[in-house]
């Protein structure tokens, strides 16, 4: 890493004025960054990890602003500019920037060509054929096919991951010094994901650029950064390069959020979970912002902000453990710390899988979902079949669009347009139900949602939000009895009940999605259908909600279907996983079975792109991509079939051979 | 070890026991800080924010009390009219503030009696569009099945131009307040139901609906919970916008001559009857154009800006 400073931000601060009240979105945050390196910055949302990066480039939103601290690039103090002019002198030129959604970062009436030789064109005045020849050499370094071809078709022909691959193409064009990456595959599938880190590094390696990759997930980062930064409420609260954070994490907030990540945890064991919830802008912060939160705080991380340590030639934090009298209690909870590692490992996993008994209860067979798009018909899910026995966890592991959510939402009978058979309990509840029947099934089958954001309906107080079954049903006494009832639930699910009488956008998501669980679990249902409930979460908040939706399993003998799109997420507390590609399931097995021989090449290419938090791991790791144009199913018609005990594969005679081998083998 | 100390923390005295742990607080580390945000005061807030909106609600209150209070109060008869040429085309004067028209009836009397009628029509004109609107969008937006035959519905009555049938209901019924009600009526409410099909159609499928459907709530109760509070504020909008719309079609319909019957005291004849001597006597179109141009401009500005201020991306 070379040791020259290209761009240094110091003690940053960024305020918002909001409904007539000044909001502190970043309180000094400050950050070096050295030629041709990766620096990630990682953090919650609204950590402001976005705002701080993007006022390197003067885009703080119109109501916030630059009121103190210095942006140095080049020797110039870009914190003073006050015009676009000056502005535009930098933005994309020297320090670009991609940002998250592929879907809205083009404009879908011009063809990606012209996007991306408009950028010719425009900043380094080149005729129209120069940019052209150099908007397809660009196009082909950034890994695309048929350059000459895709040169001249619409954005909406592009998949997602193309298109953030053009957005990239677009941003790199005029060769900035800085690349600035805000999360830019979270919108992405986990193999896209994968695909596009490898992308960035190998552009960055090749331009000799430096990147600033942003992202809500430390897990991602262990493959492309060279060091990293942790936010948390505005500001950078330790940073080192890659070895140091992940392998010496310092500040708690760190540790805990390294030890909660699911890919590090043990099957039939609690994942490590941080407590409580970040603070939004509205929270008054004094002392360590993290305090709050940390079992372990210090009386003074109450009283006053910690500086920032040395701990090393490159590594510091933010951090009162370090001050000189605080020795004596870091020894004494590093040895607790130690002590509890220890104390884990004899502890084998108690098995998730006990608690499954042999009754199916819910039987779905050859069911077909249809859906009509300008008017041509597509099969969303495609004859899947498959058993849920009582009481387990289920998992259905697929990429968007794959009908995995069509699925969950078919058994729900949200559609009506659905093909084959579905039974609940032995009895089939496709097609018509008498009223009777209905109410009780609705009273028994309960789903869970994706987007705390929007399951949950704003204008209504959570005391209704949460009583709506009670309601629906008449499943209390009286008035006195349903309250009582949505607090024992809201303290269920770790609410405090004095929030009743809230609105929900008075609410962080993970308490949203809290509130969205509650309100499945007042009724007392017996299978829940758990839709992608933690990806729009943050990695501090998804812990805690998978151990409750596990403790609520335990004690009220749940069975779940848990939809996911993320192997790595399923992997903790599921009993058996069934892997969907566009509308087929590929494989089903029980969990172990499926990380242990993973059979269909789909499966073994989403178990590759799960990224690990370990940067020895993830650096020389190999990228398995999945191509489905090498099944041959044209005379071979594929079948879907268990080839051993409870192990489904789908593929053709001859595939099915191979795999058969392959188990053989292990 | 050293460290790049803070001046705050600089000030502190540590003591050693200000680093022993602390005790946590359950409720405090949910403690997010919450902003107490409510749509409806953010939205008055906003509203209210601009100075072109607070000096049009003035006028339109204004105008709307004059109004009403003036026929109330004022024993001038708006209909008196004499035989005295003396009396006629009179110029303003102390007796008449705006003169009097070509058969001697006051002007200034007449305007506001004019309004107060135009005003009530706009007003049920308007309720019952949106009202109508409304509910059948609703149905519309709802059902599947209804959708097919209100598209056809919706094409039918808006591609006939309403003068023809104006004109032809004018024949047969005669000109009068219900006439023109219900030709204005007719036509009205297909194109609000339209606007409220669109806008529930984008808050049916939101994942809070599919909650309460999971959930078994009846769709009475999804309607009256989840989808009219957050389309109330649209339902506002739609009839502010409304109001001007009505009053300018009665002007319009009575300038063709199939509005009011001439003896109805309405905007749109006082316009009408001022238009014809205008050359002569242009003062006495004065008035009641001035008032009719306030009130369609006000009303249009103020549902505008009602329309910007109850999205919630500009409650800043």
């Amino acid at each position: 890493m070379e040791n020259k400073i290209i761009f240094s931000a110091r003690n940053v601060e960024i305020d918002f004025n909001l409904r007539g009240k000044h909001l502190k979105a970043i309180r000094k945050a400050s950050l070096d960054l050295f030629e041709g390196e990766t620096f990630a910055i990682v953090g919650e949302s609204g950590s402001g990890k976005t705002v701080f990066t993007k006022s390197f480039i003067g885009m703080t939103d119109k109501n916030g602003r630059v009121t103190g601290g210095e942006l140095l690039f080049h020797g110039e103090d870009l914190a003073e500019y006050e015009t676009e002019a000056q502005w535009l002198k930098v933005r994309g030129k020297k320090i670009a920037m991609i940002f998250q959604d592929p879907m809205t970062s083009l404009n879908p009436v011009r063809t990606i060509g012209e996007q991306i030789s408009e950028v010719f064109t425009w900043h380094l005045d080149a005729t129209h054929e120069e940019a052209k020849a150099k908007s397809i050499d660009l196009l082909k370094r950034v890994g695309i096919n048929d350059a000459e071809l895709r040169y001249g078709q619409y954005p909406q022909q592009f998949s997602g991951g193309m298109r953030q691959r053009v957005v990239i193409a677009i941003a790199i064009a005029c060769r900035p010094e800085i690349l600035i990456c805000d999360e830019p595959t979270t919108a992405l599938d986990v193999t896209v994901q994968a695909q596009i880190l490898e992308l960035i590094k190998s552009l960055q390696k090749e331009l000799k650029m430096t990147v600033v990759y942003i992202t809500h997930d430390l897990g991602v980062v262990a493959k492309i950064a060279d060091r990293i930064g942790v936010m948390y409420a505005g500001q950078i609260i330790e940073f080192g390069n890659c070895h140091d954070i992940f392998k010496n994490p310092f500040h708690p907030y760190t540790k805990a959020l390294l030890k909660s990540l699911p890919q590090l945890g043990t099957k039939g064991r609690d994942l490590y979970s941080i407590r409580g919830t970040p603070p939004s802008l509205y929270k008054e912060i004094e002392g360590d912002a993290f305090a709050p939160r940390n079992p372990q705080a210090m009386l003074i991380d109450f009283k006053a902000e910690p500086p920032l340590y040395k701990l090393s030639e490159t590594h510091y934090a933010k951090s009162w453990l370090m001050h000189p009298m605080a020795q004596d209690y870091l020894k004494q909870i590093t040895a607790s710390e130690s002590l509890a590692t220890h104390h884990k490992e004899p502890t084998q996993s108690p098995g998730a899988t006990d608690s499954a008994s042999g009754d199916i209860l819910v039987s779905v067979k050859n069911l077909t979902v249809k859906f009509k798009l300008n008017n041509k018909e597509f099969r969303a899910v495609d004859n899947v079949s498959f058993d849920i026995y009582k009481g387990e966890t289920l998992s259905l592991v697929g990429e968007s669009g794959s009908g995995k959510t069509t699925i969950g939402r078919a058994l729900m009978k949200i559609y009506q347009n659905v093909e084959g058979e579905i039974r609940y309990k032995g009895s089939p509840i496709t097609g018509r139900l008498d009223r009777r029947r209905m109410r009780n099934l609705r009273m028994e089958m309960q789903m869970i949602f994706q987007d705390p954001m929007a399951s949950l309906n704003e204008r209504a107080k959570i005391d209704y939000i949460i009583s709506e079954g009670l309601h629906n049903h008449k499943l209390y006494l009286d008035e006195a009895d349903r309250l009582r009832k949505v607090e024992q639930i809201m303290e269920e699910v770790g609410l405090n009940k004095d929030f009743v009488s809230r609105f929900p956008h008075e609410f962080s998501g993970g308490q949203r999605q809290r509130i969205g669980i509650a309100r499945s679990l007042v009724m007392n249902p017996e299978f829940i259908v758990a839709d992608e409930p933690i990806s729009a979460l943050d990695v501090s908040i998804r812990a805690q909600v998978l151990n409750l939706l596990n403790k609520l399993k335990k004690e009220r003998n749940l069975t779940y279907l848990f939809i996911a799109h993320d192997l790595s997420v399923v992997k903790l507390f599921s009993d058996r996983i069934a892997v969907i590609y566009e509308g087929k399931l590929v494989e089903l097995a029980s969990c172990d079975e499926i990380f242990r021989h993973p059979l269909h090449p789909y499966t073994k290419s989403l178990l590759s792109a799960v990224p690990y938090p370990d940067p020895d791991f993830e650096k020389d790791k190999e990228l398995l991509v999945y191509n489905p144009a090498i099944h041959n199913y044209q005379k071979d018609k594929p079948v879907w079939e268990e080839l051993v005990n409870g192990h489904f594969v789908y593929g053709n005679q001859h595939e099915l051979e191979i795999y058969r081998k392959e188990l053989m083998i292990s | 070890m050293s460290a790049e100390e803070s001046g705050k923390s600089a000030e502190l005295r540590f003591t050693r026991d200000m680093f022993r742990a602390a005790v946590f607080d359950d409720i405090g580390s949910e403690d997010i800080g919450y902003t107490n945000y409510s749509y409806w005061r953010s939205t008055i807030r906003t509203f209210f924010k601009s100075m072109v909106v607070r000096v049009m609600v003035v006028i339109v209150i204004a105008i709307i009390l004059m109004s009403f209070i003036y026929p109330i109060l004022s024993k001038t008869d708006p209909r008196a009219l004499t035989t005295n040429t003396a009396e006629w085309n009179l110029r303003p004067s102390a007796d008449h503030w705006f003169g009097t028209d070509t058969i001697g009836r006051d002007i200034w009397a007449r305007a506001w009696y004019g309004t107060r009628n135009s005003f009530l029509l706009a007003f049920v004109i308007a309720c019952s569009d949106i009202g109508l609107g409304a509910i059948m969008g609703a149905l519309w937006g709802y059902s599947k099945k209804a959708d097919v035959v209100m598209v056809e519905v919706y094409n039918v009555i808006t591609n006939v131009p309403s003068t023809v049938y104006l004109v032809l209901l004018a024949y047969i019924m005669g000109t009068s307040y219900l006439t023109l009600f219900i030709s204005m009526a007719s036509r009205g409410w297909i194109v609000e139901a339209r606007f409220f099909r669109n806008r529930i159609l984008s808050i049916r499928d939101n994942e809070y609906n599919i909650a309460s459907k999971c959930l078994g709530t009846p769709v009475r109760r999804i309607a009256t919970k989840n989808i009219i509070p957050h389309i109330i504020s649209l339902i506002i909008m739609e009839t502010a916008l409304c109001v001007p719309y009505s009053i300018s079609s009665e002007v319009f319909l009575s300038f063709i001559g199939v509005g009011m019957p001439v003896d109805a005291i309405t905007l749109g004849n006082i316009v009408n009857h001022g238009r014809s001597s205008f050359t002569m006597h242009p003062y006495q179109m004065l008035l009641p154009t001035i008032i009719l141009c306030m009130v369609t401009i006000s009303f249009y500005i103020i549902g505008n800006k009602f329309a910007d201020a109850s999205d919630p991306k500009n409650h800043i």
